[in-house]
């Protein structure tokens, strides 16, 4: 068998495991399982893409993207808040209108949060560039800082996050009952990971990105100030872990100041899984919690959070460097 | 006689002469002294907790300090530590010295097993995976905790009595015009275990082994070269503090008497340890127990601050909202002491005395 036989056999077997549930699970429930996997992975993908692509750049374990990502959620609440009480296009019965508000939240989140990662980056993490441990211990102080902020800027109970009218609820295909924010959150989720990955793929300062990932000595020999690529990814992972933030947030329909903490393990272990660096690999990884999760936690509903710790020791046993090493 | 075995031996002699000796010895009669000259519980819950977060502190920093790995579910195994005490006093209901000792005995060898794993598959690679996997196991275990309702009691917790002369109904009889209760009991026996633990660790960091951790840790790349199979050690040393955390977990447990996921398990604490060490010092062991002594006196002090606010300014709700975010402030030393005071306390006051001694 050649190599590439075997590449393509190892994937068959992985795309095997995930259809195997069928034999437990009727069809149709399978169906709204997959599509909520794959939302939830897509969701995932959002926030462990900016902290891989972080750690992949920067080498910096930045333990404050939860934070972050809470952060992307709150601002997200408060900006459609005024916006729906200033135009009430949230409660509209004009989809577009709703699609509008949602996507300017979203922006507004990004945004806000972007500016907070280049201030994080400027002031917390810049002195501590190549020491790990530091950079564990700053990051952790930031991640406190951050979400106590939170706790004192809205207060620290848990909020309702509004969603616009004509997400909720689902359609009924043949039959199979397809829920709507789910599929919106794939569609949004694809066009952000096609946008990143033609943005890293297809410019020149894509390039110099997925240089550094490889060796950023050798991008600074060729004259590049690396510092200010760092600050750039850093804000543009930032606003990758808002705009995660939101649509979670839309997604549970409710925020609290806690919430970072409890999705940064899962971007760890997605991040992990997909190989630290690479979006493919966030995307593919992602994906896998993210089925996995659900199919299991239909089943046993206990052992969910077993299976995404299970996915992440066999992967650290078989391919230590994760799905898609470095860069790609 | 070689270079080495003179300077040992010179160190050796010049043990007993050094303040730092006496500082130390001083500070153990202080805890050994307590609970006979305070009467109030609240001050014995503070110190008796200094000793047992010390000990944990110390154990973290055989991991960070010496060994150089950076774990971030070292508490993790604190908690099992503490829930092995809870299910066999409280669900099992085996109330018994030799039961209390194999719960201990049970959960280190548990947290061994658990550590030498963790260690296999995540060492291997990047230092770095570790830190990340560990986080992940802590918070897979908290989770377990609290959904496993029928061995961890759920969220509510086990709450449980303990055997002969440290049950809470024990009285042995007045003593210098002190009683004897089982509190007092079981303030001594942890004191002595957590002495024991550290007279251990101090140990481990200086025996031959220690110091192959200490050279992966100021240079790896040479200790390859040298032979040592790093990764081996790393998983050695990291082990070694796991068996540690557990026993002090299960000291925590009988000091408390109850057991649950906030208290023993939560990502929190694991946040309090880690601050306790760089305030402290990293690998300085000793750092511990002023670390430890900073957060849990502020802790238990911090709501009459926060008391103390609220009537100084009173109408001002910013300042008391602002007051009662305490961990905020907890964020911000964590970012400053890395900034400013990168060794702690123990770190800092050894490179004067040393800078001292250059001079004269």
């Amino acid at each position: 068998m050649s190599a590439q036989q075997k590449a393509w056999l190892s994937k068959l077997a992985v795309v095997a495991l995930f259809v195997l549930p069928i034999l437990f699970i009727s069809p149709k429930t399978y169906i709204t399982l997959t599509v909520s996997g794959v939302a939830m992975g897509m969701l995932l993908f959002l926030v462990s893409s900016g902290f891989s692509l972080i750690f992949g750049f920067m080498s910096v374990l930045n333990l404050a993207h939860g934070a972050l990502f809470a952060w992307g959620a709150y601002i997200g609440f408060t900006a459609f808040s005024l916006i729906n009480q200033w135009t009430g296009w949230g409660g509209s019965n004009v989809v577009f209108l709703n699609i509008l508000i949602f996507l300017l939240a979203l922006v507004v989140a990004g945004m806000g949060v972007a500016v907070l990662g280049i201030v994080t980056e400027r002031l917390v993490i810049r002195p501590v560039y190549g020491s790990h441990l530091f950079q564990i211990f700053i990051t952790v102080g930031a991640m406190i800082v951050m979400e106590e902020l939170i706790r004192i800027v809205w207060g620290p109970d848990d909020e309702v996050m509004p969603v616009p009218i004509s997400f909720i609820g689902s359609w009924d295909v043949f039959d199979v009952v397809v829920a709507k924010y789910p599929l919106i959150a794939i569609v949004i989720g694809l066009i952000l990971y096609l946008g990143i990955y033609s943005l890293l793929k297809r410019t020149k300062l894509g390039m110099i990105v997925r240089a550094g990932v490889e060796n950023p000595e050798m991008v600074q020999v060729m004259g590049h100030n690396i510092y200010r690529y760092f600050t750039g990814v850093f804000a543009a992972g930032s606003a990758l872990a808002a705009i995660g933030g939101g649509m979670w947030a839309t997604f549970v329909k409710s925020i609290h100041p806690a919430m970072g903490g409890e999705v940064i393990v899962f971007a760890l272990i997605v991040a992990i899984i997909g190989g630290l660096g690479s979006m493919t690999g966030s995307v593919v990884g992602a994906l896998m919690v993210g089925l996995s999760y659900n199919y299991v936690a239909y089943l046993i509903p206990k052992a969910a959070l077993g299976i995404t710790m299970l996915l992440l020791i066999v992967i650290l046993l078989i391919r230590p460097t994760g799905l898609f090493p470095e860069g790609t | 006689m070689n270079p080495i075995q003179t300077s040992h031996l010179k160190e050796r002699e010049a043990r007993f002469k050094r303040p730092a000796f006496f500082l130390r010895l001083l500070l153990l009669a202080f805890f050994f002294a307590t609970p006979l000259t305070f009467r109030s519980f609240e001050i014995l819950d503070v110190v008796l907790k200094i000793i047992i977060f010390s000990a944990l502190v110390a154990s973290y920093d055989v991991v960070l300090g010496y060994t150089g790995i950076v774990s971030l579910g070292h508490t993790m195994y604190f908690g099992i530590g503490a829930y092995l005490v809870g299910i066999f006093m409280g669900k099992l209901g085996w109330i018994s010295y030799g039961d209390l000792a194999l719960a201990l005995l049970i959960a280190v060898v548990i947290s061994g097993i658990l550590s030498v794993l963790i260690g296999f598959f995540s060492l291997r690679i990047r230092a770095i995976f570790f830190a990340m996997v560990t986080l992940a196991f802590l918070e897979f275990t908290f989770i377990l905790s609290s959904q496993l309702r029928p061995i961890t009691g759920g969220e509510d917790g086990i709450s449980f009595k303990l055997p002969g002369i440290l049950a809470l109904d024990y009285r042995l009889g007045q003593f210098l015009g002190i009683e004897f209760t089982g509190r007092i009991m079981s303030y001594y026996l942890i004191l002595l275990i957590s002495l024991i633990l550290f007279l251990l660790m101090l140990r481990f960091v200086h025996s031959p082994l220690g110091r192959v951790l200490q050279s992966i840790r100021d240079n790896e790349q040479r200790s390859i070269a040298l032979g040592y199979r790093t990764y081996v050690y790393q998983v050695i040393g990291s082990s070694f503090a796991s068996c540690v955390a557990a026993v002090t977990g299960g000291c925590f447990a009988i000091w408390v008497r109850y057991v649950s996921p906030d208290s023993s398990l939560s990502v929190p604490i694991m946040l309090d340890v880690l601050l306790m060490v760089i305030v402290g010092g990293m690998g300085t062991l000793y750092g511990g127990i002023f670390g430890a002594a900073f957060l849990v006196i502020t802790r238990a002090f911090l709501p009459k601050i926060q008391v103390l606010i609220a009537s100084l300014l009173p109408g001002v709700p910013f300042a008391i909202r602002l007051s009662e975010r305490w961990l905020f402030y907890f964020g911000l030393l964590f970012i400053l002491i890395v900034y400013f005071f990168p060794k702690g306390i123990v770190g800092t006051a050894q490179e004067i005395f040393a800078r001292r001694k250059g001079e004269g």
